[in-house]
This record gives C-alpha cells, sequence and structure tokens, in this order.
C-alpha cells in the first residue's frame, strides 16, 4: 500500500468509527463547555480585562480539551488489539503516525469550531470579520498540539498512569504552543496589524514543522516490536 | 558483552576523574570562597555564581549526555547505554534542581526577587519538568526494552524543544516585562575567572564521575536482578 | 570497605578545611559589629560596622567631600565622619556597612571606605544546598555500588558467561 492511502485509510476508519459512536467529539465537546462555563462564573468581565484574559482563556479550554482528546487517540487500537496489527503491518510507520495525526487535527479542529461561536456569545466578542485570521491561529497551534499530543499518546497509551503522565509529558513541551497560540490570538481579537503579532505566526508553523518532522521519524521507534 | 567492557572500562577509569575532579573543585571553592575578592556592586554574593554557573552548564551536559546517549540507544538498542540515559537523567534532575535554587538564591539579594520570566530559568524549570516526566515514564513501564525505546523518544523530543521554549519565553517576555533587571552581560574580571573556570572542569569531571558510578550501579541491579531471576527459576525447575 | 571509608573521611576533612578558611577569610574581611559593641569595646585596629543612619543627621559637605552623621544599630548610636566615594548614595534611614577606626578623643567614627551590606547568608546556604545533598548522593551511591559488587560476587550458583567484568 501507498504511503498517502495508509494516511487515507487511517483517517477513514477514525472518522467512520468516530461517526458511529460520537465518544470521542462529545466528550471534548462537553468538557470544554464545562471549562467555559467555569471561567465564566470565575472572572466577572467587563469589555476590556475580557479583551485581556479572552486568549488565554480560550487556549486553556482547548488545550485542556486537547488533553482529553488527543490522550485518549489510541486508546481504541489497545483495546480492540490492533496495536499488534498496527507494529507488524507492512506500512510506513511514518504514514500511520501521519494518519493518526490528521484525525486528531481534525476532531480537536472541529471542536474548537463549535466551541467558538459559544466563546463568542457567552463573552460577547466582536469577531466576524477576524474569523478567518483566528481560524488560521486555531489550524496552526492545533497542528503543533496533536503533534506532540499524538506522539505522546502512543508512547503512554500502554501504562498503567495513562491519564496522568499523558499531559504531564505534553503540557510542558507545549508551552511555546500555548505562548504563541495565546499571543497571536490576542493580536487577531484586538484587530492590531498582522506586523504586530506575525512573527508569533511564524513560531507557531515553525514548531508545528519541527515536530510534525521529528514525530514522524521517531514514530518508527514507538510501533517497533 | 559490550556492556561487559563498557562496565569494565568505567571501572578502570572512574577513579581518575573522582580524583581530579576533587582536585578542581576543592581549588575553585578556595579560590571561590576564600582568594577572590567580592564584586564592585554585588558585593560579597557574587560568589554564588562560582557554584551556580557551573552547576547549569553541568545539568545542560548532563542532557546532553542523555540526547546523546538516547540516540546511541535507538541506533545500537545496547542495554548499557540505556543504563547510562538512566543514570544521567538522574543525575541531571539533581543538577537541575540545584541549578534552579542557587540561582533563586543569588536573585534574592540582587533583584530582590525569588523568581523571575527570565528565558533561562523557564527554560530550566522545563526541563526539570522534562528530567521527572522521563523518570516517571520509565517508572511506568514494566518492559525493560519498551521502557528504554520509550524514554529515549521522550528524550530527543525534549532536546529539540528546549531551544524553542527559550526563544517563545525570550520574546514573550520582552512583550510583557520590560527588561528592567537585566539578566546579562555580567562583565567577568580576571579574579572571577579562575573560580569560575576551577568549578566548571570540576563539576564536569564530577558529573562524569557521578554517571559512571550511576550507570555501574543500575547496570549491577539489573544484572542481580537477572541473576537471582534465573536461580529462581531454576529452583522452580528442579 | 576499609579505602572507602577513608577516602570519604578524607574529603570531610578537605571540605571542612576549606570551610574553615573560608570562615577565617569571612571573619577577617567581611564580619560587621554594630555602632554599640565599638563603643563597648574601643580598639585602635579597624573596624567594620553596620548600622542605619539616623533620619534627620545627615549633613553632606560637598566642599571637604565629608558626611557627618549618626549611625544607629539595634540599642546605641555612634557619630560618623566619612570622607570618601559615593557620598551621594548616603540617605536617610539606609543600612550602611563602613570600615574605620573609632577616634575615641573626638568620639567620632572616621571612615574613609563604605562596603554593601553582607548578605553572606545567602552565600553560604547556596554552597551549602549545592554541595551537601551532592555529597550525600554520591557517597549512598559509591556505597551501593560496592555492595553490588560484593552481592554478585556472593552469588556463586550462577556466574554469567561475561564473567570477566567483576573483579
Amino acid at each position: 500500500m501507498n504511503f498517502f492511502k495508509v494516511i487515507r485509510w487511517m483517517v477513514w476508519k477514525d472518522l467512520v468509527s468516530e461517526i458511529r459512536n460520537r465518544e470521542n467529539i462529545s466528550s471534548m465537546f462537553f468538557f470544554a463547555f464545562a471549562v467555559i462555563l467555569i471561567f465564566s462564573f470565575s472572572f466577572s468581565m467587563d469589555a476590556r480585562s475580557s479583551r485581556e484574559l479572552m486568549p488565554g482563556i480560550i487556549w486553556v479550554a482547548f488545550g485542556f480539551t486537547g488533553i482529553i482528546g488527543l490522550g485518549k487517540s489510541f486508546l481504541p487500537e489497545v483495546q480492540n488489539d490492533c496495536m499488534e496489527y498496527l507494529q507488524m503491518a507492512p506500512v510506513s510507520k511514518g504514514a500511520i503516525y501521519l494518519g493518526k495525526f490528521a484525525g486528531n487535527v481534525l476532531f480537536l479542529l472541529a471542536v474548537e469550531i463549535i466551541l467558538f461561536p459559544l466563546f463568542i456569545l457567552f463573552f460577547n466578542l466582536d469577531v466576524l470579520d477576524k474569523l478567518p485570521m483566528v481560524l488560521l491561529i486555531f489550524l496552526l497551534a492545533t497542528i503543533g498540539l496533536s503533534a506532540l499530543g499524538t506522539l505522546f499518546s502512543a508512547l503512554t497509551v500502554q501504562i498503567r498512569a495513562r491519564e496522568v503522565m499523558f499531559p504531564i509529558l505534553l503540557l510542558p513541551l507545549a508551552v511555546p504552543v500555548f505562548i504563541g497560540a495565546v499571543e497571536s490570538t490576542r493580536g487577531a481579537l484586538n484587530g492590531d496589524p498582522l506586523a504586530l503579532y506575525g512573527h508569533w505566526l511564524e513560531l507557531l508553523a515553525i514548531f508545528d514543522m519541527i515536530f510534525m518532522i521529528v514525530a514522524f521519524w521517531l514514530f518508527e521507534f514507538i510501533l517497533d516490536e | 558483552m559490550i556492556a561487559s567492557i563498557f562496565i569494565a572500562k568505567l571501572r578502570k577509569y572512574q577513579n581518575g576523574f573522582a580524583l581530579l575532579s576533587l582536585l578542581f573543585l576543592s581549588a575553585g571553592l578556595y579560590t571561590g570562597l576564600v582568594v577572590s575578592p567580592p564584586d564592585y556592586y554585588q558585593g560579597e554574593v557574587v560568589r554564588i555564581m562560582y557554584i551556580h554557573v557551573p552547576f547549569a552548564e553541568a545539568a545542560m551536559a548532563a542532557y546532553t549526555v542523555l540526547f546523546a546517549g538516547s540516540l546511541w540507544y535507538l541506533w545500537k538498542r545496547e542495554p548499557v547505554i540505556d543504563n547510562m540515559c538512566h543514570a544521567a537523567a538522574g543525575i541531571g534532575i539533581l543538577f537541575t534542581s540545584v541549578a534552579l535554587i542557587t540561582g533563586s538564591i543569588w536573585a534574592k539579594p540582587t533583584w530582590n526577587t525569588w523568581w523571575t520570566w527570565d528565558p533561562r530559568l523557564v527554560s530550566f524549570a522545563i526541563l526539570l519538568l522534562i528530567l521527572i516526566g522521563y523518570l516517571m515514564l520509565r517508572s511506568f513501564l514494566d518492559d525493560p526494552e519498551k521502557e528504554a525505546r520509550y524514554s529515549a523518544v521522550l528524550v530527543i523530543i525534549g532536546f529539540v524543544d528546549l531551544p524553542i521554549v527559550h526563544f517563545s519565553v525570550e520574546w514573550w517576555r520582552t512583550l510583557h516585562q520590560p527588561l528592567s533587571i537585566s539578566t546579562r552581560g555580567v562583565s567577568i574580571a580576571s579574579s572571577m575567572l579562575y573560580p569560575l573556570s576551577f568549578m566548571s572542569i570540576g563539576l564536569y569531571l564530577l558529573l562524569a564521575y557521578l554517571i559512571m558510578v550511576r550507570t555501574q550501579m543500575l547496570y549491577l541491579e539489573h544484572l542481580l536482578e537477572a541473576k537471582q531471576g534465573r536461580l529462581l527459576s531454576e529452583v522452580h525447575s528442579s | 570497605m576499609k579505602t572507602f571509608y577513608l577516602r570519604w573521611g578524607g574529603i570531610l576533612v578537605l571540605g571542612a578545611l576549606i570551610g574553615f578558611l573560608g570562615w577565617q577569610r569571612y571573619d577577617r574581611e567581611v564580619k560587621t559589629s554594630t555602632p554599640e559593641e565599638v563603643l563597648r569595646q574601643p580598639s585602635d585596629k579597624p573596624v567594620r560596622i553596620q548600622g542605619r543612619i539616623e533620619a534627620g543627621s545627615l549633613a553632606i559637605d560637598p566642599s571637604t567631600h565629608a558626611a557627618v552623621f549618626n549611625l544607629t544599630g539595634t540599642g546605641g548610636k555612634i557619630a560618623v565622619r566619612y570622607a570618601g566615594d559615593d557620598l551621594e548614595s548616603l540617605r536617610e534611614l539606609k543600612v550602611v556597612v563602613l570600615s574605620g577606626k573609632w577616634d575615641p578623643s573626638a568620639r567620632l567614627f572616621e571612615s574613609r571606605k563604605m562596603a554593601l551590606t553582607p548578605n553572606y547568608g545567602f552565600v553560604v546556604s547556596a554552597y551549602l544546598i549545592g554541595l551537601i545533598p551532592m555529597a550525600f548522593f554520591l557517597f549512598r551511591m559509591e556505597r551501593k555500588v560496592a555492595l553490588l559488587y560484593a552481592l554478585i560476587k556472593q552469588e556463586k550458583l550462577y556466574q554469567p558467561e561475561d564473567q570477566h567484568e567483576i573483579e
């Protein structure tokens, strides 16, 4: 099977199983919804402080949601004893990684796009003209988070303390993603000119590229029997 | 076979490292605490530099050893190299925490704060978290081969990540906190250079010695476990 | 095992020696007295005193490059005439360290040199935190390695193939 076909099949398989049981997306969505609710009670926000805090709140919510979703991304394979088959499959391990990674990006991005209107609604954001830029930021940050998260999910999925270990490993290493995402989201929501926060987008893009390549290469060593 | 040669080499050279490191460290401590004059601006507190900076350098060296060892392990799959990585991580935690604590102690009298979001401080805190995560990951994996492989992967990711963390925090900091207290540019007089370089060399050597000893310890622990396991299975089969 | 303890004894002696030398230097060059101590035991030798400049007592004379003020400690106070660098850095209520001599006839402390307030506790704690856990860690580790070698030698029932590695 050729490389891209493997990726397509991996994404297809995850999509179908997700559409059938809706386990992952719904748990991510309701978790993030709860986080937003708690935040709206924790800070009494006027327009100014809302502009200050909003990017941070968005990315804390998305980050935790990502942990819930990404951490489980290899769980179905383990539960259904498919890990061995993935290991033995005569295809490029990197393609399996990229397939899983693409699926994760799709799921996480879907949840983010469903949730963002709730932010607009609850916190009275005025974003319509900034939407394309915000979506670009979401895409870049989600790719970075998923590139690391997919790899760490494969690392931790078979150990006892999976729920604890996954965020412990992911969060410190994802610091650049969070900084870049929060700063560029702040710039975009404030309506600043791109020149003011463009370097954060570059940082996110560079992070994405580096970790997609590194994780692609390292995944071979994880799925090694 | 490689393992036994490796361990024999460690055992042969370790005493030389220990002796040299002891020499350099005592020279460093003597010049640092007794001979060198106090700094014009910082006074006596500058002496903390002679222990803080070498510890920070040695902590990074420990992580570099860990990184190189992890690459080596993934390439050759030699268990004794994994023992070395495991050893370097444990010692790295010790060095990194000492660097962070002494840095904090140095920051208090000079900048009047225990902690600041300086890029280097944040990178070191992240380094500490990576190393702790590394040891935790190891402790949760049961199969030794898988433990070695997975943890090596983690180390490589962390090694690539640390410079990016450093740069992103640097950018972030220039945005949010104007650099009121400069963390750079402590100009170094020649009288400070002696204690600093003695301590640095001494701690690099001590790091090497510590890794050598700890590698042997972990290797022997595994060997003993394997032996006792074999003994047990012999008892059971007879 | 005997050489092991001997070695660590040597390290301990070396550490104590450096500690002693450091303490001597501290006593000679860093330690400060309070104004009361200078008043109680006047001596001809130069001393360093640490105290707070009393509010309202500071008078700087730019023509002679000298300042006159009272230095207060925990109980008493002492009159000081300071003629040295950094006159402008003197402020009321500031804690300063001055080295100089007590002049009993004029009942005045003559000083020409100001030093930074020594916070030597930070230095000592940094070194102790750096070195003691390290030494303790290494001690435990070396002892364990020695023990493990001994234990492996004892396991006579089964010798590994690569036996020559263990002395």
